[in-house]
This record gives structure tokens, C-alpha cells and sequence, in this order.
């Protein structure tokens, strides 16, 4: 075991391997706030990805819906089972990591599912909280009956459970952009890392007989392209990039301004200790302080804070930074608000997005005499 | 286990040849269920190695209990071993060395399909030297093992084909699989992808992982070369063969079969008349047994090979 660094626990935790941060973290920032569930970004990736026999029950990107809603069934409720109650002192985690609650002769502790747990994809899909009744709880914010989305990929965690799990070490991290890939090849279908990742994002082939899990698309990411879960968010909910090493942070990179500087986009269960790199901002409806926090950790109520101040016009930078998310399909790396405009660059410096922050609203005179149509402006 | 009546019958024979011709010789060498006294295991000359695990060579070869034990080096473990202990025998005939593991299981995991579906399985680790226990977990960085690996997953696709997804679930639906969405997908199977020449939408099998599944086998043991933990790689020319029953009550009984010679880079070299180090591990599906999560044995026995 070494000690390494996790800067979402705010202190040292114990890992197998010494810390090797890539030199640049593949990450995402999920906007849970403007999810509307539609799954295209599910099958985007299913089309992709998982389209052939033996693969039919996987979904390397699913959407369940909280509180009630899981895939495979309940997977983190029964790995928060196994960890027990453990305590956060402000920022810093003082409870165990699944690493350090590792049971004997294991490296961590794991829920094994078993086949039925994948037969209810869309359990809880849209349940809210609590039973519906004719008492209108909604018409306040935050809502006390509740429920919003929560889109999952595989989180390219920088201490991944899967990588460390394996015995036969056929799970690597690329140096480069911290994507962590399975090989194919040397796999022999051992199932120790399907059982070891607490998000259960590795699955296994029931025809290759093989384990295989989310790639990140890094074709495309090495081509400087978004992954296509990411290019076909409807709800415009993803942004993709790079985030550097917490020392490195560039106020003008978004995904570093979103986790480092604004710190809207927080990890989901970073109580597990993997540090994962895909980020959510908190829905701002949800009236349950203690559900927020056990999915997002201590500072969630800050990022909703954060958030509300940028909707409200009062951080016109974040709101830009906001607004880049599936705006072009090229990976952005840097971006500037000018004015009322936002910039934003690839990295080979081409320029992909030129877009206001407010679009200037346009009123029509209903009748239009050249086409002979009527249009309404709704507004 | 219960004597079958060819099991009886090879008994009586031996009696009539023993009183009737006066063959003590062969009455003598006959170790019908008896223990070996020397070290290790002995490696009986017989006339032929069978492939069948109730042949009645197999009665011929004095047995060695070998005490399982925990996987207690490699993470992760199996603290508790599922199973204790594996009768071994085995005999060669100049060309081929065979092996004969009997332990007992009481669920048979022969499938390999679903998440949770874990496979029986049985390994005999073969190493140079004379016991050299520096050798016992799977071999070192100087002097690899030869590992001979049978799969109860395996044997089942070459006795009777794989249980096959529909079996698996059967009340699964799928519209179609793209590219070979001309074939029902009830009749779709590795075949069809490999016909099509799609074998990117099955990763494992389009990169030729040796381990994947496969629609048929002629083989349920695999040949690999470790050089300790972690290093398991199938060898390049699979030439063992094996056979496995299991039994209600009784449990397995399997037979490994490999030649005594070497064809692959760093595959042990088996001669008669000499003595070389070997080890053995069962699998228990049925306790999620799989990988390092095994039962291996707690010493490597010297495996005494008749002249
Ligand atoms: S989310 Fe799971 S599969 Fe993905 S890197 Fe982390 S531990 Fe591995
Ligand atoms: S495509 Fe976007 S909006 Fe639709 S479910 Fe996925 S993450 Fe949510």
C-alpha cells in the first residue's frame, strides 16, 4: 500500500500503487440541473459501443433517476452498506475509503452483483422521493417531493478500483490523458474488477466471456473530438475536457474553472477514495441537505450556491463557462467571456465557439406579408 | 466413490491373472487404490495414458492425497479454501504423462455466461527440479512453470456445446444485431460474426484473446507459461487434451493429458527415469473461485517419473 493524494477527501489515503497523475485528466462536468432524461446519450453509446451479442446488458453510459432509480439495482446503496457510516470534519474525509475498509485478503470492498441485478435498467425512472399527493409540494424551491437524473459513465477515476483489482494487471491508465482502458487481450474474464469498481461500470461480455468497459471514445479524444455520449447531450448538460493536475490549474481552462475555481462540478461518492473525474453540479431543487451531500460530498451546498449566483446574472464568467457545454464537438481547452461574448479555443488554437452570453430577444410582428404566415413570439 | 462394474470386473481379472498364471509380478504392481509410499507422486510406465478418467489404468497408479490449502500471497485471496483436498495419479507411456485429480464438490459450475456463473476448475503446475518449492506459486522470473489449466466450462462445450445465451435467458428478446442483422438473432453466434468478418462487435475475439469464448473446442485444458504471478500466458501450441465427470456425491474426476516432450519457449521437458517438481490448485465456481481466488496446494510434491 502507498500513501497517495486525494484532493477530494482533502487528505492521504492508502492505495496499491504510488500516486501517478496523467499529465492531463480526460474529465467531464455533468449539469444535473438540465437533464431531462431522454437516454440519447445511452444510446449513443450503445449504437457505438455495445451493439453486438453478449453485450446486450450493457450500458457504459446510463441515466438513473434519483433517489430511487440504480444500474445495476441499488449498486451504491449496497456499497455504502458494506463501508458503513463514515464522517466527513468539514472538507476533510475522516471516514474509510473502500481501499482502507478492505476486508482481509482483498484490496477493497466490493458488492458482487449477480445476473438478476441488471434486469431493472429504469428502476425508479422518474419515481419522486415521496408518494404523489394532491398537496402541491412543488411550487417552492428547494421542492420536498423531489427526484432529478443522474446521467453515469465510467469516471476514469484516478485511483482506479477496477485498475487496481486486477490480478493480472490488464487494466492501465494512459499517462496522457488518464483514460483508463481494459486490454482485450489479456483479459481472462476474472471479474475482479467488475465486482471491484463501486460505480460497477466494467461489465462482462456474456459471449467473449471477457470484461470490457467505457473507452472515453478515446479515438475521438485523440483527435481532438468529444466522446459521442458527450457530443449528443439533447439537454446540453456535458461539458468535456481536460483537467490538470491540482497544482496546474488554468483559470481559463472550463473544466478546471468549474471544479477548481468555481468548484461547481463535484465528484459523486467521493467517499469511495477513487477520485473520480466526472463532475456534477447538485440540482438546486432537491430539499434533502443530507442526500446531497452523501452523493456529492461536503461541498455541495456551496456549488448550489455557486450556481444559483451564476443564473441570476451575478457571475457572468461561470455562466459562460456553463454555456460551452455542447456547443461544438471539438474538445475546448481554453475559453475568454469578452463583453457578451463568449470565446473558446481548441487546442490547436483553432477558435470552435463565438457565441453570445445573452441572445438578444427579437419580437416579430405576427403577420408576415411575404410568406403569408402568421408566427407567434412566445417568450 | 462407489466401484463401477468396470472398475469390479478389472479387479476380478487381476485376481484370476495373479492366481491363475502366476503373474505376481503384475499382481504386485498393481496399486488398485493404494496410496503411494515414496515422495510425492509417482509417475506409473503404462502401456497407454487414457484420456478416459474411469479407465482402468487409472486403478493401476498408486494415488497421493495433496492437501489444498489458502491462496494467502496473491490479492485478492481465497482465505477459506472451498475444497481441501485432490487424490492425484498419474502414469505416462514414453510419449505422454497423464493426470488423474479427484476432489469433491457437491455443485457442478460448468457455465461461464452469466456475471455471477464462476467455473470449476483444476490446474497441475509442472517445474524443473526435485521439489523445488521456490517454485510453487506459479513459477519464478528464472524458471517458468507449465501450467495445464482444465476448465469445466470448457469440457462442457466439448462434450455437449455451450449452454448458449438463449438458455441463459430465456426471456430475452432482441430485435437484431447490427451488421449481421440479416440472421435471426436467436441463430446469431460467434460463427456469424466471424462469417461476416464483424468480429470487431466480440473486442476479446477480434484481438484473438486465447481465453475467449469460442462456439466449439477441441480441448477443455489449456496449456500456459507463467513466470510467477500474474504472468499466466497461453501457450502457443495447445497440445494437452483432457476429460472430466463429474459425479453425484463424488464429485470430480478429471484427466490431463499433455506429451512428455517440450514445444514451446519455456514449457517444461518431461524424461522418464527422472524426477521434476509439481503442484496442484482446484477451483470451486460454486464459492466464486476464479483467478487467484483459489485453492492451491500447500507444498510442491517431486513427481517421480518410472524409467
Ligand atoms: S469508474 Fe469504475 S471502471 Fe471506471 S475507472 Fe473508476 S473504478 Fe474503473
Ligand atoms: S443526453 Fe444529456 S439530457 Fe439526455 S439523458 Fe443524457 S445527459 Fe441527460
Amino acid at each position: 500500500m502507498a500513501e497517495v493524494t486525494n484532493w477530494q477527501l482533502n487528505r492521504a489515503m492508502y492505495y496499491p500503487y504510488e500516486e501517478s497523475r496523467p499529465t492531463r485528466q480526460a474529465a467531464a462536468v455533468f449539469d444535473t440541473n438540465k437533464c431531462i432524461g431522454c437516454q440519447t446519450c445511452t444510446i449513443a453509446c450503445k449504437t457505438c459501443w455495445t451493439s453486438g451479442q453478449g453485450q446486450e446488458y450493457m450500458l457504459w453510459n446510463n441515466v438513473e433517476t434519483k433517489p430511487w432509480g440504480s444500474y445495476p439495482l441499488a449498486w451504491d446503496v449496497r456499497e455504502l452498506q458494506l463501508l458503513g457510516p463514515q464522517t466527513w470534519d468539514g472538507d476533510t474525509y475522516t471516514g474509510n475509503t473502500i481501499f482502507e475498509a478492505a476486508p482481509a485478503g482483498e484490496r477493497n470492498i466490493a458488492w458482487k452483483p449477480t445476473e438478476l441485478d441488471y434486469a431493472y435498467p429504469n428502476r425508479g425512472e422518474d419515481e419522486t422521493n415521496v408518494s404523489i399527493t394532491t398537496k402541491r409540494y412543488n411550487l417552492k424551491l428547494p421542492h420536498d417531493m423531489w427526484f432529478f437524473y443522474l446521467p453515469r459513465v465510467c469516471n476514469h477515476c484516478t485511483y482506479p478500483a477496477c485498475l487496481q483489482g486486477c490480478p493480472r494487471q490488464s487494466i492501465y491508465k494512459r499517462p496522457e490523458d488518464g483514460i483508463v482502458l481494459l486490454d482485450e487481450e489479456r483479459c481472462r474474464g476474472y471479474r475482479v474488477c467488475f465486482e471491484a469498481c463501486p460505480y460497477k461500470k466494467v461489465f462482462y461480455n456474456h459471449t467473449t466471456k471477457i470484461s470490457e468497459k467505457c473507452v472515453f471514445c478515446f479515438p475521438a479524444v485523440e483527435q481532438g473530438i468529444q466522446p459521442r455520449c458527450m457530443r449528443n447531450c439533447i439537454g446540453k448538460i456535458r461539458s468535456f475536457g481536460f483537467l490538470s493536475k491540482p497544482e496546474e490549474v488554468r483559470e481559463d481552462n472550463p473544466i478546471d474553472f468549474l471544479v477548481h475555481v468555481r468548484k461547481v462540478g463535484k465528484p459523486l461518492y467521493p467517499q469511495f477514495g477513487l477520485e473520480p473525474n466526472v463532475y456534477y453540479i447538485p440540482p438546486i431543487h432537491v430539499a434533502s441537505d443530507d442526500f446531497l451531500t452523501m452523493l456529492f460530498g461536503p461541498g455541495c451546498l456551496d456549488s448550489i450556491a455557486a450556481y444559483k449566483k451564476a443564473m441570476n446574472g451575478e457571475d457572468p464568467e461561470l455562466l459562460a463557462a456553463l454555456l460551452l457545454a455542447v456547443s461544438t464537438d471539438r474538445i475546448i481547452t481554453r475559453f475568454k467571456l469578452v463583453g457578451n461574448r463568449v470565446h473558446a479555443w481548441a487546442e490547436n488554437g483553432d477558435q470552435v465557439v463565438d457565441m453570445p452570453l445573452k441572445v438578444p430577444t427579437v419580437e416579430r410582428v405576427p403577420f408576415d406579408p411575404d410568406l403569408n404566415v402568421y408566427r407567434y413570439n412566445f417568450t | 466413490m462407489a466401484p463401477t462394474t468396470q472398475q469390479t470386473s478389472r479387479r476380478d481379472l487381476l485376481k484370476v491373472a495373479a492366481v491363475g498364471t502366476g503373474a505376481a509380478v503384475l499382481a504386485a504392481s498393481c496399486s488398485d487404490d493404494e496410496e503411494y509410499t515414496g515422495r510425492g507422486v509417482r509417475v506409473l510406465r503404462a502401456s497407454e495414458v487414457p484420456l478416459d478418467p474411469f479407465h482402468d489404468i487409472w486403478r493401476d497408479a498408486p494415488f497421493t492425497d495433496v492437501t489444498l490449502g489458502p491462496q494467502d500471497v496473491a490479492l485478492p485471496q481465497r482465505v477459506k479454501p472451498s475444497v481441501t483436498k485432490v487424490r492425484v495419479r498419474s502414469v505416462h507411456d514414453g510419449k505422454k504423462i497423464g493426470f488423474r485429480l479427484e476432489w469433491n464438490d457437491t455443485e457442478v459450475g460448468d457455465k461461464t455466461i452469466r456475471v455471477d456463473d464462476f467455473r470449476d476448475a483444476c490446474a497441475v503446475l509442472l517445474a524443473p527440479g526435485d521439489a523445488d518449492e521456490s517454485l510453487r506459486l506459479m513459477g519464478s522470473a528464472e524458471t517458468p512453470a507449465t501450467l495445464l489449466h482444465w476448465k469445466a466450462d470448457w469440457e462442457r462445450i466439448v462434450s455437449k456445446g455451450d449452454e448458449g445465451l438463449d438458455q441463459a435467458f430465456p426471456n430475452r428478446s432482441v430485435d437484431t444485431y447490427p451488421i449481421i442483422h440479416e440472421i435471426p438473432a436467436d441463430e446469431v453466434g460467434i460463427d456469424s460474426y466471424v462469417a461476416a468478418n464483424a468480429t470487431e462487435w466480440l473486442p476479446a475475439i477480434h484481438v484473438k484473446n486465447p481465453v475467449a469464448g469460442k462456439a466449439e473446442r477441441a480441448s477443455s485444458v489449456e496449456k500456459a507459461i507463467a513466470y510467477s504471478f500474474s504472468t499466466t500466458t497461453s501457450a502457443p501450441t495447445q497440445d494437452a487434451e483432457g476429460r472430466g465427470k463429474w459425479i453425484e456425491g463424488d464429485g470430480w474426476r478429471v484427466v490431463i493429458v499433455k506429451p512428455l516432450g517440450a514445444r514451446d519457449e519455456g514449457e517444461i521437458a518431461l524424461k522418464p527415469g527422472t524426477v521434476a517438481t509439481c503442484a496442484f490448485a482446484v477451483w470451486s465456481g460454486g464459492n466464486r473461485d476464479v483467478g487467484s481466488r483459489k485453492c492451491p496446494a500447500t507444498k510442491v510434491e517431486a513427481l517421480e517419473l518410472d524409467a
